[in-house]
């Protein structure tokens, strides 16, 4: 069972992973950026690491997104190059 | 009879998953990451008790506020306030 376990949490963790980095919203990529913390804290956790666990719940859950927001609400949301819009717009 | 449950946490984690991924919005996305935090604390009470450790918790104890925390990060910014 144990092995199981493992392998259906780090897929789950490199499957949340592609899409925090295949997304154009950058609000969803940071969605994405807190769901693999979550899969990475509950991997410490069934490692039997629990201060590991909950450093990285704090970290990654409330710190780490809060930050991105920030940055995010300072600048800008979109990625700024869309496809197809014109032939000007790519040179 | 722990194993059941674990199993069925795990079924339910897959299903937000789902939406998740194909969610259309955003806000769909927060959503789904928040139930898989609730359910993922559920999941480390049922690992506190699968491995008969009072320490385990204490992780599930911070994780649920904290995930509360950065759930109320997230509206703030949809809101337009922060």
């Amino acid at each position: 069972m144990s092995d199981w376990v493992a392998i259906f949490i780090a897929a789950l963790m490199v499957i949340s992973a592609i899409f925090a980095v295949e997304w154009r919203d950058l609000l969803a990529a940071v969605v994405g950026m807190a769901a693999v913390s979550l899969f990475a804290s509950i991997a410490f956790f069934f490692l039997q690491a629990p201060d590991v666990a909950m450093v990285e719940a704090a970290i990654g859950a409330a710190l780490s997104a809060a930050v991105f927001i920030f940055a995010i609400k300072r600048t800008e949301r979109y990625e700024s190059e869309e496809e197809g819009t014109g032939w000007w717009v790519r040179w | 009879m722990i194993e059941v449950y674990l199993i069925l946490i795990a079924l339910a984690v897959v299903l937000s998953m789902y939406r998740f991924f194909r969610g259309p919005t955003t806000a769909d996305r927060i959503v789904a990451v928040d139930i898989m935090t609730t359910l993922t604390t559920g999941l480390m009470v049922l690992f506190a008790l699968y491995y008969r450790r009072a320490i385990f918790l204490d992780v599930a104890l911070v994780y649920a506020v904290l995930a509360f925390l950065g759930v109320i990060t997230f509206a703030r910014y949809m809101e337009g306030g922060l």
